[in-house]
């Protein structure tokens, strides 16, 4: 085969995205520390069985609120149907850690809803009566009504395109509405499901801010703590490698358990757009009632608290350098997504041409880094920049690289790129493969070469694709915590990090103001992506 | 030796590891002659064509255009680098592009052209697909989506222009009429033509050559009458569908006898010795119709096909016979009726294996 600069771009970019993922693969075999045994004799039973619960807790109700509200709005019309169809996406501009800030600020002793109580009612003992909601219960709300949007979103989708004929075929086996949902509706819908649900596992999995405020032990605190406080790198990854397997396992156990059955539906042939069917009365106002709960508890709830605590804190509001934190963050969303978008491009376009089994190897497995939880990406990096330094660069006699690439802003977007390269090459991808390879040969039949099909006719093709990956890389950066936390530079703050600081201080008020803009924000870019997130316009 | 202007030599077409298509050769003369490729579906047809655009790479043989190698085990020219046209079968028009965009495109390669032979105008009316312009690919029909294909490539006038089943998805109605147009537009610009097809009606009236590719292999490649009247192998007869093979005994230099028909007089096209057993081709045309005849074999089916009848006819020995009627003919043959058949029988190209 013909070695070109597509192919060597492509290899380049994905050999650079999985050292490492493999670093942390190849410590699980290193030696570690008695931080191990320590841990072992202590805590690690503790890690395993709160990750667990907090596993199946958040698939339980992320599963029920995500599928539950995707089949209310897309079966049904009834008041603000057509509202709740992109507000229950809203939820993804609140982390689970601003979440958490906000379930405390509200819950605890005289907190805002003694505030409330007081208000309505006078002076009393409200404390003992205003149930707490923290601990694995509080991680848990917090995780799933952040994350719910991810099985609402892809579960949705897939109702969306069910024809109106296998929903007459139930009505024709005298299926009740019940029996249609449950034995029609939701099997065909599982692998859309089941993607969403993964995507909620890989995040519960990787969860730091929620989990550190809550103060629970679970496997990502402790690859923190084993790292931070034991200084042990290998085992950080060896608990890494063992979080993984969690995931793994899971995704095994569904594709298991679907064997062979099919659940593509061929969308060309006799597809029947459905009818909306429209409810009135009680019926009406239930469906109402569970999505504007929903909508309330995830988006309205903690940013109201948030905002609640700024108007009644303004100092704080002053106190910040609110254009430095923006222009910080800014900074970071656009060299990051601007790095992800031409680089997710360029490797895209180099396996399309390419065809190559190497290549095709390489970039399925660089697009595993979103599995691997940001703590342990960051340490990776540290631990494969350490090695790289001391074993190549000083042996080479040439001056250390470590300040280049920790501590600042080079290290921290390179491992912003590695993290959500996956992210980046799936969005591009999907674009593409809207794209006939007929259309690339037609234009190189026209006389285009290579490089002038990408430009002329591909990038021009892609353009919403591009703008909606920018936007979802964006977002996920606004949030991003524990990356950002591991590897900015000195003195450097984005709003999360102001957030963290603040409330791991047990300033909460504090970090309302940070995290009210962070909200904002991710609100702004969710509203201008919502169409096509809910890709009601696509084919 | 003549120095013809396309030839494909020896070629092995494969798609992959896997060949498709061995040990082709066929030639075309003169520029602007136009030849068609016919096969079943999923022979290698669209590979040749592919292979041939640059789109496949060939490890056996060499494609030269023009007495420019395009491809062999050691060249292969990039597709864009050969100025060969290939109007795809499915849609492959550019999406987010109007029509119009799409198809001026194509003129974009050949603008250093001095002497512009087709105007965009030309093309869209030859086609008619002026109110499609406007339009993006996904809001036009299959059938257009093909025509404004066809009229992206022909604007290109590349050097080779290749059509795969250009027609498949045009209306019955329409397709003949663009046929006419599609040939008068190859002849009026001379460009040199490769049309790939399963409908052999479409073959015949293209094509000054046509292929027949049937089992891996090109069995025949020459004109579209002889390929008709002339097939060389049983293979092609039974792809042609077009008559039957019916066991007789060869009695002399221009006679053979078949135990239900009798003597058949005409011209062998090749030798055969006396006494020889052979399997004569008989087409529908061959046979004729006479009432007065004593030669009556039973009716078993009848179609009516327009401007003829076809009659199945049972012979004595069980063998089931077609025959041509025009459809103008008076008496009208019931099934189970007797029919009878002119003798003697006269076939002017006899045609046995």
């Amino acid at each position: 085969m013909r070695i070109n600069f597509w192919y060597i771009s492509s290899f380049v970019i994905s050999l650079f995205v999985i050292i490492p993922i493999l670093t942390v693969f190849s410590s699980f075999f290193d030696n570690t520390s008695n931080y191990y045994q320590v841990l072992k004799d202590t805590f690690l039973l503790e890690y395993i069985f709160n990750s667990l619960i907090l596993l199946v807790s958040v698939l339980i109700l992320t599963f029920i609120i995500g599928t539950g509200s995707a089949y209310l709005v897309s079966f049904f019309n009834f008041p603000f149907s057509n509202f709740f169809k992109w507000a229950l996406i809203l939820s993804f501009a609140v982390p689970p850690y601003i979440y958490a800030y906000s379930l405390t600020a509200f819950f605890e002793n005289y907190g805002t809803a003694y505030t409330i109580l007081k208000n309505l009612f006078g002076e009393g003992n409200y404390n003992q009566s205003i149930p707490k909601f923290d601990g694995l219960l509080g991680v848990v709300l917090s995780i799933s009504f952040s994350l719910y949007a991810y099985v609402y979103i892809l579960a949705r989708a897939s109702f969306l395109y069910q024809s109106q004929n296998i929903i007459d075929l139930g009505k024709n086996l005298g299926f009740t509405k019940f029996k249609a949902f449950y034995s029609i509706i939701l099997p065909a819908a599982r692998p859309a499901i089941v993607a969403g649900l993964s995507l909620v596992a890989m995040e519960t999995l990787a969860e730091f801010g929620a989990v550190d405020f809550f103060s629970i032990n679970t496997l990502t605190t402790g690859i923190y703590n084993s790292w931070i406080a034991f200084d042990d790198l290998a085992f950080a990854n060896q608990l890494s490698f063992f979080l993984l397997l969690f995931i793994f396992a899971l995704f095994i156990l569904e594709n298991l358990s679907r064997k062979n059955a099919k659940y593509h539906f061929n969308t060309k042939a006799g597809f029947k757009q459905k009818q909306k069917i429209q409810l009135s009365g009680k019926k009406a106002f239930l469906a109402f009632s569970f999505c504007f709960l929903v909508f309330f508890l995830s988006f309205l709830f903690p940013l109201s608290q948030m905002m609640y605590w700024t108007i009644k804190f303004p100092e704080n509001l002053f106190d910040l350098k609110i254009l430095d934190l923006l222009m910080n963050t800014l900074y970071l969303v656009i060299l990051s997504s601007l790095l992800l978008i031409i680089f997710g491009l360029v490797s895209n376009y180099g396996n399309r041409v390419n065809k190559n089994k190497t290549l095709n190897i390489l970039s399925t497995l660089s697009i595993s880094g979103y599995a691997i939880p940001g703590v342990i990406l960051a340490v990776a990096f540290i631990t494969f920049i350490a090695w790289f330094d001391d074993s190549v660069i000083k042996n080479l006699g040439f001056v250390s690289i470590k300040k280049v690439f920790i501590g600042s802003i080079v290290g921290l977007v390179l491992v912003y790129f590695i993290r959500f390269y996956s992210l980046a090459y799936n969005g591009i991808k999907s674009g593409y493969e809207k794209i006939n390879i007929s259309v690339d040969e037609s234009s190189y039949l026209l006389g285009y070469s290579k490089r002038k099909t990408f430009m002329n006719i591909h990038i021009p093709f892609l353009r919403n694709s591009l703008l909606f990956v920018g936007i979802l890389v964006s977002l996920e950066i606004i949030r991003e915590l524990p990356i950002t936390l591991i590897l900015r530079p000195f003195n450097f703050e984005t709003f999360a990090t102001t957030a963290y600081i603040s409330a791991s201080e047990d300033l909460l008020e504090a970090a309302a103001v940070p995290s009210l803009f962070l909200i904002l924000i991710a609100t702004f870019f969710i509203i201008v992506t919502s169409k096509y997130i809910l890709r009601d316009n696509n084919d | 030796m003549t120095k013809n202007f396309f030839e494909v030599n020896n070629v092995d077409f494969n798609v992959g590891n896997k060949t498709k298509v061995k040990n082709v050769s066929f030639a075309i003369e003169n520029q602007g002659d136009v030849i068609c490729l016919l096969g079943p579906s999923g022979i290698g047809k669209t590979t040749i064509l592919r292979t041939i655009a640059g789109l496949e790479k060939l490890k056996k043989g060499s494609i030269i255009l023009n007495g420019k190698t395009l491809s062999s085990e050691n060249i292969n020219l990039e597709p864009e680098e050969r100025n060969v046209s290939l109007a795809f079968q499915d849609n492959s028009l550019f999406p987010h592009y109007t029509i119009e965009k799409n198809i001026s495109l194509g003129s974009e390669r050949n603008k250093e052209k001095k002497e512009k032979k087709i105007s965009l105008k030309e093309i869209v009316d030859l086609l008619d697909i002026f109110h499609i312009l406007n339009k993006y690919p996904h809001e036009i029909s299959a059938g257009e989506a093909q025509r404004a294909s066809l009229a992206r490539s022909l604007i290109m006038q590349p050097d080779l222009l290749l059509l795969d089943e250009p027609l498949s998805n045009v209306d019955q109605s329409f397709k003949e009429e663009i046929q006419v147009r599609l040939k008068k537009i190859l002849n009026k610009l001379k460009i040199t033509t490769i049309i790939v097809t399963h409908d052999s009606y479409e073959a015949f009236y293209l094509g000054s050559k046509c292929g027949i590719i049937l089992n891996q292999e090109l069995k025949q490649f020459d004109d579209p009458y002889k390929v008709y009247h002339l097939p060389n192998s049983i293979e092609v007869v039974n792809f042609l569908n077009r008559g039957i093979l019916v066991p007789a005994k060869v009695t002399g230099k221009n006679t053979l006898e078949n135990w239900d028909l009798g003597t058949i007089e005409g011209n062998f096209i090749k030798e055969y010795p006396e006494g020889a057993n052979v399997q004569l081709l008989l087409q529908p045309e061959d046979l004729e119709h006479d009432d007065t005849s004593n030669l009556k074999l039973e009716v078993v089916d009848r179609k009516f096909r327009g401007t003829n009848f076809i009659y199945t006819l049972r012979a004595p020995s069980n063998t089931l016979i077609p025959v041509f009627v025009h459809s103008h003919h008076i008496h009208q043959h019931e099934v189970d009726e007797k029919f009878g058949i002119k003798r003697p029988i006269h076939i002017d190209h006899i045609v046995c294996f």
